[in-house]
């Protein structure tokens, strides 16, 4: 009899849970819509030739679901007064020698379930498992087309759930002429106005030929991007330069031909602000190796008058570790950083977790610990000295989801350009857990708003990188 | 004529005792006196006295213009008088008696048909008025003159160095020490213009007006003037000056001479090797070849220039000259042909440290420089020159004469710089890790000048007088592949220094074209009336000129990238994989210099009515007014989409001119004059052209006005007789709308570029001016002093820490001189001439004090030029009647040239000190030091 009672209670319980599971409320209210305004036609290619130039101009509305095309050679531009706005789902394709100039506003507003698209007009083949072919065969750096160019008078440019891909090529007379900008640029994407707002939100960046964003000059806010073979043989991914404001957080960068995240006061316009960025939990993999000058960096690097400050930022094998840069020096009275992580598979790599010749100073929350071993680091440390990493090699494994460390045998380090398969995110054993520090804002100077601004500035994480146990960050 | 040739001294205070020196007691009988330019006064050294009676006697005319004939028979001589370039004198009959001395003096008159404006209007003057003769040693306006002599024994080959030799003159040499622009009263060679026997010339320069004076070989000259005052028939583009070279015109008789000679820099030995390469095969670019749509790989360029490097342990030196003249059909047609040749190795060692562009800042200190780079580069250059010239004059009648002139220049300059390794100093290394860089980079410049000049000129009546020239000139420059190669790699050290691994390297490799030309055809026509108005000579000049100009200029820069990173550079080029870093790259059409490419067409006209009259005897007033009609239109290749790719602007400018001499005595008179001006900007920087800094770019403006000034002079002068002169002169200019390069905001209010403006503010320019030559006898004396003052007020950059706001820039106003201009400029040299040895001697001494050398878009960082002096000594020995041996000897105290940042050099690291070495100035930063160390050059020379 007690197991029938025990049989019906626990039926019950069953029913009463599994039955809860299985209700469910729907609701579809209408909402009403008004058409876009000025929507742009995708009946025929957006082309140039006929016109006796290389400029298309372009405003009003790309609609969800449609695919535009740009002609091989012209320059799709946003006159300064007028706005493009690409709603959730739109396919941008990019002919040979295109580009996409803004002086006005752009704002491309895809989705997580629709994200938007512009890349080349051709299909290109991503090679992306490591090694399978060589930096100079991969097409992710050879600048199919020229790029995204915010030029002196773009008040706002909005890129949201969005994919860059196979941009760099060099601009040329033409182009830099309309954009103000610079003909030997290969940038796949140029922001220059310290009173305009660059922000860059859950979106993708695919491929790249020199520093694949440069910001002239901006406010800016980056969060929660995903970077993948930035730069051909150099390149900073994100290169910002004097009057640049703003916050780096929850980004992921694999592969970048040298920095990951950069900042510079060099060429600090008359009246723009001293460049300050705060940089928090994003995630360096394989950084710095396809750079080919000396002593570039690999991931995070502040120079010549740049400050602000970086905390729980994870660096896995990059060729340098966070570099603070003494000539020309960084402000370094006004610059705050720890609790970064770095890991490396070789000597190589632990030698240069503090960058030999600069002047990174250790903190103690570092991760490895600064006072490991007695080699690692020495007592009486001087800034930029050479020292043995022997000790700290291969120590504190991440304990990505789905990321072999050590890198499996066969294959460099430098060979990890893309993500593909693997899952950076963190296994509950992560000794990246519970590091991060949390008692500081981002700089958030940008407009908030769901469609023109900001839509989410996520705060500082208490796990390292980009990737929070709690869902939060990174959400690719 | 015979009365003008038979003028005697005028005896005044200076040239009494310069006559007492020049007395001989006893009782043998004397023939002596001077032979001077019956134009300029100047004494004829190098002339021929002949005698011919009792005995045939020869005697040399000395330094100072005399001649001496001792213990002649007594008797009737018949005396001539012949030099070069001047119509023989004719022939006088001078009585020698015992006991006595005949002081005879004579003046030739120049062979010269040239129909340059200035000696027209000197001619006439001379021709119409006989009273003012002796106001006419010099010209009618402010001006200074070398002659043929004084250039001959010059330590000097080229024109640009023997610029530095004229009063108020500086020269602002290129990388390896010769002179290449002159710098009048403080005003830089945008100031200035440079005629050809008073046409002007068009410049091989791709952006700008103004000539180099480097390619010109001084030996080809008659005289060199500088006129620092302008007369309405002159061309009014000149604010500093204008240069006018006169060449050698066809002699009266047979004549030949010929030059050789050899020498040496001692740079080039114990070690420091000459550099030297061939040029590059490729003479065009890619894109030139196949077109501009044409995709370039590694395999379409050639390393040659690089890769035919080879070292020469001092390499001769050597110059060669040859002059042909003579004078045919009854004396109607006469004909010079003279050639230069000269193939000079020279260079320089540099040290430098480059300050970072932007400064930094901390909360006690703005603008603190910083240094970016540390350089040991050591320039090899040699220089190939050819100049030949010629002249055919024909005299049709008394009335009617025309002449041809041609004029070619050409120039190859191959110039090697190599820098070394030295960010190893520790910007960015430590004992165990070495930044290595490595630069060299071939540089082959060909430059043409050609200059072909028909000339009239008629007597139409009496009293009225006509002349015309034609001109074709041409001017071009080509920089044909240009071939540049850079290599940076780290080097692992152990702790004994030595180099463990090498890697990583940044290897860099370019190829660079450019070619521009400048085509003149200019019309000029002349009328002068020389009337009898109340019975006072009045000379009425009408003229212009009509000009067309067209001028092109086209640059392509191919760069490449070492590929792989892992070939380390052991210097074989072979091994480096080059690639462009996009395959596009290689296509011409991409190729970013293809939008400074321009063409300009320029058509000028100028019209002027001059008036000359002397309203009471010793006042000569001359005046007039010029009007000047610009019309420039460029066009660059940029599509239509390029605001600016073109555009036209048109100016009108009247020039007023008044010049003033009154003569106080016969040695002595007092200029004063003004004359209104105007500089027009280069043709590249009108166009739009854009070239990338580091920090800034630098672009042209389309809306740059010309440049126009008020200049006023004022001269006391004093010729007491022969060579011997005190010239002392003031002179202010006020200039308006001058063209500086600063920092501007362009576009949008982030982009700020480097761009030509036109100062809001006028600048001034004030100084004074002392001349003075002295000679007893066979030693003479002459110095020179020039007082300069500019000031301009621009906006500058100040980079400075903000309490609140951080590191924060704004602009502040500052003053300071012009760019180049020195406070103090002076030459002094100590002659010998002595025709009794045949030996002439001089030894040259020049002084440039301060000058600011390079304007910096930041307050108080500006480059300053130290004081540079240099010594230089030439001779020449008569081996028997005809041939002679000479010799010069540049730059005795091996010089250096030096560069500071006026800021406290305490702030320089401890090897940045040990680098650029000894730091001299307390408050000054030594940034930079160039040795060029001493040149010698010995030769023959031929005359007969």
């Amino acid at each position: 009899m007690k197991k029938i009672y025990f049989s019906i209670i626990a039926l019950a319980i069953a029913a009463v849970t599994g039955c809860k599971k299985w209700s469910t409320e729907h609701t579809d209210v209408y909402t009403y819509t008004p058409p876009a305004a000025s929507p742009v036609s995708d009946k025929a290619p957006l082309s140039c030739s006929g016109s006796g130039s290389t400029v298309v101009s372009v405003k009003g509305t790309m609609l969800s679901g449609k695919t535009y095309t740009v002609e091989d050679g012209c320059d799709l531009v946003i006159n300064a007064t007028d706005t493009l706005l690409m709603q959730p789902g739109v396919t941008l394709k990019m002919g040979a020698n295109t580009s996409l100039i803004a002086l006005g506003t752009l704002v491309s507003n895809g989705s997580k379930d629709f994200p938007n698209y512009i890349g080349p007009a051709t299909t290109v083949t991503k090679s992306d498992a490591p090694g399978s072919v060589s930096p100079s065969a991969d097409p992710a750096y050879s600048g199919k087309w020229k790029g995204i160019i915010g030029g002196p008078t773009c008040n706002l440019m909005v890129l949201r759930w969005t994919h860059v891909e196979f941009a760099g090529g060099t601009e040329g007379a033409a182009t830099s002429k309309i954009a103000g900008s610079g003909a030997g640029n290969q940038y796949s994407i140029l922001f220059a106005n310290y009173n305009g707002s660059y922000i860059m939100e859950d979106s993708w960046l695919y491929g790249g030929v020199d520093d694949p964003i440069r910001i002239s000059a901006g406010k800016v806010a980056f969060f929660r991007n995903t970077f993948e073979k930035n730069g051909a043989v150099g390149g900073d991914c994100i290169n910002v330069k004097g009057g640049t404001v703003g916050t780096m957080a929850y980004n992921l960068f694999i592969g970048t031909a040298t920095n990951g995240q950069k900042a510079s006061n060099k060429g600090q316009a008359t009246g723009a602000p001293q460049t300050n960025i705060v940089m928090y939990n994003n995630t360096f993999i394989s950084g710095g190796y396809r750079q080919t000058q000396s002593g570039r960096g690999g991931c995070i690097n502040y120079e010549e008058g740049a400050k602000g400050m970086y905390y729980n930022n994870v660096a896995v094998n990059c060729k340098f570790g966070y570099r603070v840069v003494g000539n020309p020096v960084a402000d370094v009275a006004n610059m705050f950083y720890g609790n970064n992580f770095q890991y490396g598979d070789s000597v190589a790599v632990t030698n240069q977790f503090y960058p030999v010749g600069y002047i990174t100073q250790p903190q103690t929350t570092d991760i490895p610990s600064i006072t490991s071993t007695s080699k690692y680091l020495p007592s009486g440390y001087v800034l930029g000295q050479i020292y043995d990493g022997t000790d700290v090699v291969g120590k504190n494994n991440p304990q990505f989801l789905n990321f072999t460390l050590p890198v499996p045998a066969g294959i460099s380090m430098s060979a990890y350009s893309a993500v593909g398969t693997f899952n950076f995110r963190l296994k509950a054993s992560s000794p990246l857990i519970g590091k991060g520090k949390t008692d500081f804002q981002p700089l958030i100077v940008v407009p908030k708003d769901p469609i023109y601004g900001l839509s989410d500035a996520t705060p500082p994480g208490a796990d390292l990188g980009c990737y929070q146990l709690s869902g939060i960050g990174n959400q690719h | 004529m015979e009365s003008s040739t038979l003028n005697l001294i005028k005896t005044g205070a200076f040239l009494l005792a310069f006559v007492c020196l020049g007395l001989v007691a006893g009782a043998q009988s004397i023939i002596k006196g001077k032979v001077t330019d019956a134009g300029t006064g100047e004494p004829l050294t190098g002339a021929t006295v002949h005698i011919d009676g009792k005995t045939t006697v020869n005697a040399p005319v000395n330094l100072n213009g005399s001649y001496t004939f001792k213990n002649l028979p007594a008797g009737t001589y018949k005396l001539t008088v012949k030099f070069i370039g001047y119509k023989a004198s004719k022939e006088y009959a001078v009585e020698a008696v015992t006991g006595k001395t005949e002081v005879f003096n004579i003046a030739l008159v120049e062979n010269s048909t040239g129909l340059n404006e200035v000696t027209i209007t000197e001619q006439a003057g001379k021709e119409s008025d006989r009273a003012v003769r002796s106001l006419e040693k010099n010209a009618l306006m402010v001006e200074n003159i070398l002659s043929a002599n004084t250039i001959q024994l010059l330590p000097d080959v080229t024109v640009g160095n023997a610029l530095q030799r004229v009063s108020g003159v500086t020269i602002q040499r290129s990388s390896n020490g010769e002179g290449r622009y002159a710098i009048i009263r403080g005003m830089d060679q945008r100031y200035n213009n440079t005629l050809v026997n008073g046409i002007k010339i068009p410049s091989p320069d791709d952006k700008f007006r103004f000539v180099p004076m480097d390619v010109f070989p001084s030996e080809m000259l008659e005289h060199l003037e500088v006129i620092k005052a302008l007369t309405p028939s002159m061309e009014g583009d000149a604010i500093g000056g204008t240069m006018n070279l006169v060449m050698k015109s066809a002699p009266d008789h047979f004549v030949v001479s010929a030059n050789a000679s050899s020498g040496f820099s001692s740079l080039f030995s114990k070690g420091r090797l000459f550099t030297a390469f061939q040029g590059s095969p490729n003479t065009q670019s890619p894109a030139m070849v196949h077109g501009n749509s044409y995709a370039a790989t590694y395999a379409d360029f050639n390393n040659k220039a690089l890769t035919s490097d080879q070292s020469l342990n001092n390499p001769l030196s050597s110059t060669a000259g040859l002059t042909i003249g003579d004078r045919f059909l009854d004396r109607k047609l006469g004909v010079i042909v003279s050639a230069s040749y000269q193939n000079v190795y020279r260079g320089s060692n540099s040290t430098q440290l480059t300050p970072n562009a932007q400064p930094t800042a901390t909360a006690a200190a703005s603008n603190v420089p910083q240094f970016s780079d540390a350089y040991t580069r050591s320039y090899s250059t040699q220089t190939q020159r050819l100049g030949i010239h010629n002249k055919i004059d024909y005299s049709f009648n008394k009335n009617n004469k025309i002449s041809l002139y041609n004029l070619y220049i050409h120039t190859n300059e191959y110039q090697a710089r190599q820098t070394a390794d030295t960010l190893g100093l520790g910007l960015n290394s430590t004992l165990y890790n070495k930044q290595v860089t490595i630069s060299n980079r071939s540089t082959l410049t060909q430059q043409n000048i050609y200059n072909s000049t028909l000339q009239g000129d008629h007597q139409l009546a009496d009293k009225i007088k006509f002349n015309w020239s034609a001109v074709y000139s041409y001017a071009n420059r080509h920089q044909p592949d240009r071939t540049d190669f850079a290599y940076d790699a780290n080097q692992t050290l152990n702790s004994s220094g030595a180099i463990v691994s090498e890697l990583d390297n940044n290897t860099k490799l370019s190829h660079h074209w450019e070619n521009n030309k400048d085509q003149d055809v200019t019309g000029y026509a002349n009328f002068i009336f020389a009337p009898k108005i109340l019975n006072h000579d009045v000379e009425i000049s009408l003229g212009g000129l009509l000009r067309h100009k067209d001028r092109d200029a086209d640059y392509i820069t191919y760069s490449l990238i070492g590929g792989n990173k892992s070939t380390v550079y052991t210097n074989n080029f072979n091994s480096i994989p080059f690639v462009f870093n996009l395959a596009s790259d290689g296509v011409g059409a991409n190729n970013p210099d293809l939008q400074d490419n321009y063409t300009v067409k320029e058509d000028d006209n100028a019209e002027y009515l001059q008036l000359k009259f002397n309203p009471v005897a010793k006042l000569q007033v001359l005046g007039g007014v010029r009007v000047e009609n610009t019309l420039q239109k460029y066009t660059t290749q940029s599509p239509v989409t390029v605001s600016q790719r073109a555009g036209t602007s048109a100016y009108t400018d009247v020039l007023p001119s008044l010049h003033l001499k009154y003569e106080i005595s016969g040695a002595q008179s007092i200029r004063a004059s003004y004359f209104a001006s105007l500089s027009r900007p280069g043709y590249g920087e009108i166009v739009p052209y854009k070239v990338s800094g580091e920090y800034y770019d630098e672009e042209g403006n389309p809306y740059l006005h010309h440049i126009t000034a008020d200049n006023f002079d004022l001269r006391y002068e004093l010729f007491p007789g022969g060579a011997d002169q005190l010239l002392l002169g003031a002179f202010l200019k006020k200039i308006h709308n001058p063209i500086e390069y600063f920092v501007v905001r362009d576009g949008g209010p982030s982009n700020q570029v480097i761009k030509p403006q036109n100062d809001d503010g006028d600048a001034t320019n004030y100084g004074f001016e002392a001349q003075a030559t002295k000679f007893f006898g066979v030693i003479g004396f002459s110095v020179n002093y020039t007082y300069t003052h500019s000031s301009i007020t621009t906006d500058k950059l100040l980079y400075f820490s903000d309490p609140v706001k951080g590191l924060q820039q704004t602009y502040v106003s500052q003053t300071r001189p012009l760019q180049g201009q020195a406070d103090n400029v002076g030459n002094a040299s100590v002659l010998f001439k002595s025709g009794k040895l045949g030996l002439d001697m001089q030894l040259a001494f020049v002084y440039t004090g301060e000058r600011l050398a390079q304007v910096s878009p930041y307050y108080n960082l500006d480059f300053y030029q130290h004081a540079y002096s240099q010594l230089d000594f030439s001779f020449e020995k008569m081996i028997g009647k005809k041939l002679s041996f000479f010799g010069k000897v540049n730059n005795i105290t091996n010089a250096a040239a030096k560069l500071y940042l006026k800021y406290p050099n305490a702030q320089l690291s401890t090897q940045l000190l040990e680098f650029i070495g000894k730091q001299d100035i307390a408050a000054q930063t030594l940034v930079q030091t160039d040795y060029y160390k001493t040149s010698f050059l010995g030769g023959l020379r031929y005359k007969f």
